[in-house]
């Protein structure tokens, strides 16, 4: 489904010149729970927003199902993450001035040819996250591991081939964090392809793989079993 | 999308009411301001648009090239004169509007009004709309009268007068006159007084006959009509070759007419705004206008992007959901459609409100009519819609070119980076240089007006009531000295006296030359006087100071003027006058006193100086005060009016015991007297009912200038929050961070004021370069204008600093 090849990310500022990717290479298949690890600011962040098309690679091809995503325009992207990603973050990212119903909707309202099924699809996802009853609510109303549910239940509202997930459990408790993994867990279960950074090594030991980075290097590619 | 605009924009007011409510009360006022003065604008270069053929009539006026005199386009025509040119110009199709002073009767009573005696065609000829009547014959019986739906309630109680009799008494005499037709009252913005008409008659025309074809005179409007511009553009092109045809040696042999006087054709809506100066107002007030939504889309633009660093978040969020940068873009200059609209609505609502205080302030008639004015405000929506759209360009940009990566990687909000913070301040400054000017402008506009309301005139304007009855034609000289007597013998009455030197009216204003011995006698080199005739102790009632030689004395013979049908042995008499210093300074007489014992030709008499007065301003006070000449008859009769100088007693009861006594020798004539500081009045109400417009302008900008900066500062302190925080912690004072959010703001005004001097200094010089009479442009009026805005700026930053630097640090450090 997907494959990296060669893939490097530098950034440049006026005097210092910082690589951020170094010649990754690495294939994810469909259906997939890969769990990347590494210190702070070795790479995981540059790495998942790269995959998510929100930062490009300096070098190196992105291949999603056969095609290159590295050569495609800012408008196909944006289209590509509209059909095809969901995307959780650390700090939920939900948008204070929109409803958490309103903020779902957010997953759906720049997809082409959604429109009849809209409401159905958000109460469905909300469901599946148990945020329902918070619908009308702003997320500052919320708890942390109900805003995150929420964020997740964007992520999924659209059905996306692959879930992006930034420490989805940084910023939450540990019974909190468990049921956001057990949600990650869930989707993944019933086909959803999902990469998720995380600094938890219990968290990373529930995926089916582990990507280990360090200094912009991938350096240890593990199946695990679960 | 729809639906996300109109979510943004609601919750930008639920979420955000500071925000929300300073962006829409900033861009209301400042369409407020566009729309009342738009509305002003329209109503001044509105005028005769009740004529359906406005576009096509033209309107004569006159350039006089006379030494010691300006030679500004004045409207009005030589009575004759559209005879004159038919006779050259057969085709030409003309009217004429010839303005007389009438008496109504009704009963007993008797009222005051002007009649215009037109040509039959008038009615036809600019389209009056016609409420009863047939516009084609309506005039064509000299026993009738046409008259205003206003005048026709007023006399008859209905509008339905068609058939009823007017009695009118004028140089004419008192006759009943038929009402043939009455017209729909015209809109105010109509410079044509059309309340009662009837035909120009051959027996008030005879009346004339030393000046219907006397070039240089004026009587009346002359308008002219052209099926197309071109034609009217060939009539022009051969006015001066008329002119001279016409006036042939009149001026003096081998004096060209169009060398002293040029005929222009005015087109009729043109005519209301002639005057370079008052166009020139009208002008700065629309720009008033213009600024002030300038100013308010200035606080959109800085409100949204300082805004937009709040939303930074949303929108990599946006984007990394999938929505294109132009979708955003879109959603942004939505919500930006959005917000002006509902800032029009609530800006005419404004102005719906304040109509009647801005028609107060502003001495105006204007009024909004959502039917007939529909298209109207459409277009001004358009105009509000298209500068707000561009204006809000840069923060749709801006907002949708955030990085999403970067904005979801750090834990601050951007803040639009150093091109925004540098616009931003760059706005507020251009803000505060408009408010800075304006308020220097306002200063030298209060200090004017100030000024020419209490100047030394050169004579006494209080206690001085004028009687303007006195030259009603029906007034004959025993009723004239009879009321001199009747008035003289009142309480509180000091002086009597009758003349045609009088302050503030124009009406009647003659013009001659005069020559020294040994001078060339020529219109186009020697002095113009404009030339005047008093009555006895005249000079000592109204308070012109003699400066050298003496006043007229009735015991002197040759004090009084010649008579009108004298006799060639009386007409080569010697006849004294005085003439004012201005005058002596333009006959080059080294001084007054060698001024007096002078000999000098004058309207074809020669007349002897004996007295040499003070200059004294009697019209407006941007024209020049004009050289003088005064001549002495002990029972003025032309153009009399009535001067009383009174003491020791309100004006008003003076009035009534004028009145009185006027009833008591002329009941039959509508008493009318106005003081001569109601006179006075008409000159500077235009200038002060302009400057309180300008003054609600620069008001309401300098109060969208306060919106703009404090939206700005609540921004940036929150912004700051945690910058301060850490300060604190640091061990800075409270006073120290006051002092640092409040001096961020302070230089913005100060770059501003450098800005705004030289510009104000400019336009300060230029409005009152239009007065003879001007004060000189003090510092003063630059500082306290710069410390009104830094007071301001203060005022409204101040409390937000304080309110800041008050926080707790720990609170503020968890402040996201």
């Amino acid at each position: 489904m997907i494959e990296l090849q060669n893939v490097s990310r530098l950034y440049r500022s006026d005097e210092i010149e910082t690589t951020a990717l170094h010649n990754i290479n690495l294939t994810i298949r469909q259906g997939e729970f890969v769990a990347i690890m590494g210190p702070s600011g070795c790479g995981k962040s540059t790495l998942l927003n790269t995959l998510g098309t929100i930062d490009r690679p300096t070098s190196g091809a992105y291949l999603f199902n056969g095609v290159d995503l590295a050569k495609l325009s800012e408008a196909k992207l944006a289209q590509h993450r509209a059909r095809h990603l969901g995307f959780i973050f650390q700090s939920f990212n939900l948008v204070d001035d929109l409803t958490i119903y309103e903020n779902i909707e957010l997953g759906l309202l720049y997809r082409q040819g959604q429109k009849g099924s809209r409401r159905q699809a958000i109460e469905t996802a909300m469901d599946r996250v148990g945020i329902a009853h918070r619908a009308r609510h702003f997320p500052h109303q919320l708890s942390g591991g109900q805003q995150q549910r929420a964020a997740i239940a964007r992520a999924i509202v659209g059905n996306p081939d692959l879930i992006l997930a930034d420490e989805p459990t940084g910023n939450l408790d540990t019974e909190n964090g468990a049921q956001v993994m057990d949600i990650l867990k869930g989707l993944n279960a019933s086909g959803a392809t999902i990469i998720m950074v995380t600094h938890s090594p219990s968290h990373a030991d529930q995926a089916s793989r582990r990507v280990d980075i360090l200094d912009g290097q991938l350096v240890a590619s593990v199946a695990q079993m679960l | 999308m729809l639906r996300s605009v109109l979510i943004a924009f609601w919750r930008s007011f639920t979420r955000h009411p500071l925000y929300g409510g300073l962006n829409l009360l900033g861009l209301s006022l400042g369409i407020a301001v566009f729309i009342a003065l738009s509305l002003l604008v329209r109503f001044e270069t509105g005028y005769e648009s009740w004529s359906p053929e406005r576009a096509k009539i033209y309107t004569v006026g006159t350039r006089y090239f006379f030494p010691g005199m300006t030679d500004e386009v004045r409207i009005g025509a030589m009575g004759g004169l559209t005879e004159e040119l038919k006779a050259s110009y057969p085709q030409l199709v003309t009217v004429r509007d010839w303005s007389n002073p009438v008496t109504v009767h009704k009963g007993s009573d008797v009222y005051a009004e002007q009649i215009e005696l037109v040509d039959p065609e008038f009615l036809s000829f600019f389209g009056v709309p016609m409420r009863e009547g047939d516009a084609a014959s309506a005039l064509n019986d000299p026993g009738s009268v046409v008259i205003s739906e206003e005048k026709a309630r007023k006399y008859f109680g209905t509008a339905d007068a068609v058939g009823k009799t007017l009695t009118l008494s004028d140089a004419e005499g008192r006759k009943p006159y038929v009402v043939s037709a009455v017209i729909r009252d015209l809109p105010k913005n109509a410079d044509l007084k059309l309340g009662l008409m009837r035909r120009i008659t051959p027996q008030r025309t005879a009346m004339e006959t030393s000046t219907w074809h006397h070039w240089g005179s004026v009587q009346l409007m002359a308008f002219l009509k052209f099926k197309e511009p071109a034609e009217a553009r060939a009539l022009q092109a051969q006015m001066d070759a008329f002119t001279d045809r016409q006036v042939g040696d009149t001026f003096g042999p081998g004096t060209k007419g169009s060398s002293l006087m040029k005929l222009v054709l005015v087109p009729l809506a043109d005519m209301h705004l002639i005057d370079p100066k008052q166009k020139a107002a009208i002008v700065t007030l629309g720009l008033v206008g213009v600024v002030a939504l300038g100013l308010a889309l200035i606080n959109y633009v800085n409100l949204a992007t300082a805004r937009a660093g709040l939303r930074a978040r949303e929108v990599a969020v946006r984007k990394t959901l999938g929505a294109r940068p132009s979708a955003l873009r879109l959603q942004f200059l939505g919500e930006a459609l959005l917000t002006l609209l509902v800032a029009f609505i609530v800006g005419l609502s404004l102005v719906e409100l304040t109509l009647p205080l801005i028609n107060a302030a502003g001495g105006l008639s204007l009024s909004l009519d959502y039917v007939k004015d529909g298209a109207w405000l459409a277009g001004l929506l358009g105009v509000v819609l298209l500068a707000g759209l561009v204006a809000a360009l840069y923060p749709a940009f801006a907002l949708s070119a955030f990085k999403p990566a970067q904005v979801l990687a750090s834990s601050r909000t951007p803040a639009g980076g150093r091109l925004g913070m540098r616009l931003r301040e760059g706005l507020v400054i251009l803000q505060f240089a408009a408010v800075v000017m304006a308020f220097t402008l306002m200063l030298g506009f209060i200090k004017q007006i100030e000024h020419i309301q209490s100047a030394d005139l050169g004579f006494k304007r209080d206690g001085l009531l004028l009687v303007n009855s006195i030259r009603d034609v029906n007034i004959n000289a025993a009723q004239r000295e009879g009321f001199q007597a009747a008035v003289r013998a009142l309480p509180n009455v000091t002086a009597v006296t009758i003349a045609n030197a009088i302050p503030g009216d124009q009406s009647n204003v003659n013009n001659s030359n005069i020559v020294l011995p040994g001078q060339r006698d020529k219109l186009t080199e020697s002095p113009t006087v404009n030339w005047s005739v008093v009555g006895p102790g005249y000079f000592e009632l109204i308070g012109i100071q003699l400066v050298a030689g003496r006043y007229f004395d009735p015991r002197f013979a040759e004090d009084q003027i010649w008579e009108e049908n004298e006799s060639e042995a009386d007409a080569k008499k010697l006849t004294n006058v005085i003439v004012s210093r201005l005058t002596v300074q333009r006959l080059g007489l080294k001084s007054p006193q060698a001024a007096v014992g002078q000999t000098a030709r004058f309207a074809d008499h020669t007349v002897r100086i004996v007295g040499v007065v003070e200059d004294a301003r009697f019209y407006h006070p941007s024209e020049p005060i004009p050289a003088k000449l005064y001549m002495f008859d002990a029972h003025v009769s032309y153009n009399p009016v009535g001067f009383v100088r009174y003491a020791g007693v309100s004006e008003s009861v003076m009035r009534e015991r004028l009145r009185k006594a006027w009833r008591q020798i002329a009941p039959d004539v509508p008493f009318e007297v106005t003081s001569a500081y109601e006179n006075l009045d008409k000159y500077y109400k235009p200038e002060r009912d302009r400057s309180n417009l300008f003054g609600v302008g620069a008001g309401v900008a300098a109060l969208i200038g306060c919106i703009g900066l404090y939206g700005m500062a609540a921004f940036n302190t929150s912004r700051r929050a945690r910058e301060i925080g850490l300060r604190k912690v640091l061990g800075a004072s409270r006073s120290q961070v006051v002092r640092l959010l409040t001096l961020q703001f302070l230089r913005p005004v100060l770059i501003a004021s450098v800005i705004a001097w030289p510009l104000a200094w400019l336009a300060l010089g230029q409005w009152l370069s239009q007065f003879d009479d001007a004060i000189g442009i003090s510092p003063l009026f630059f500082l306290i204008a710069t410390a009104a805005a830094l007071a301001i700026a203060l005022g409204t930053v101040g409390g937000l600093a304080l309110s800041s630097a008050s926080t707790e640090p720990g609170k503020a450090l968890r402040h996201q």
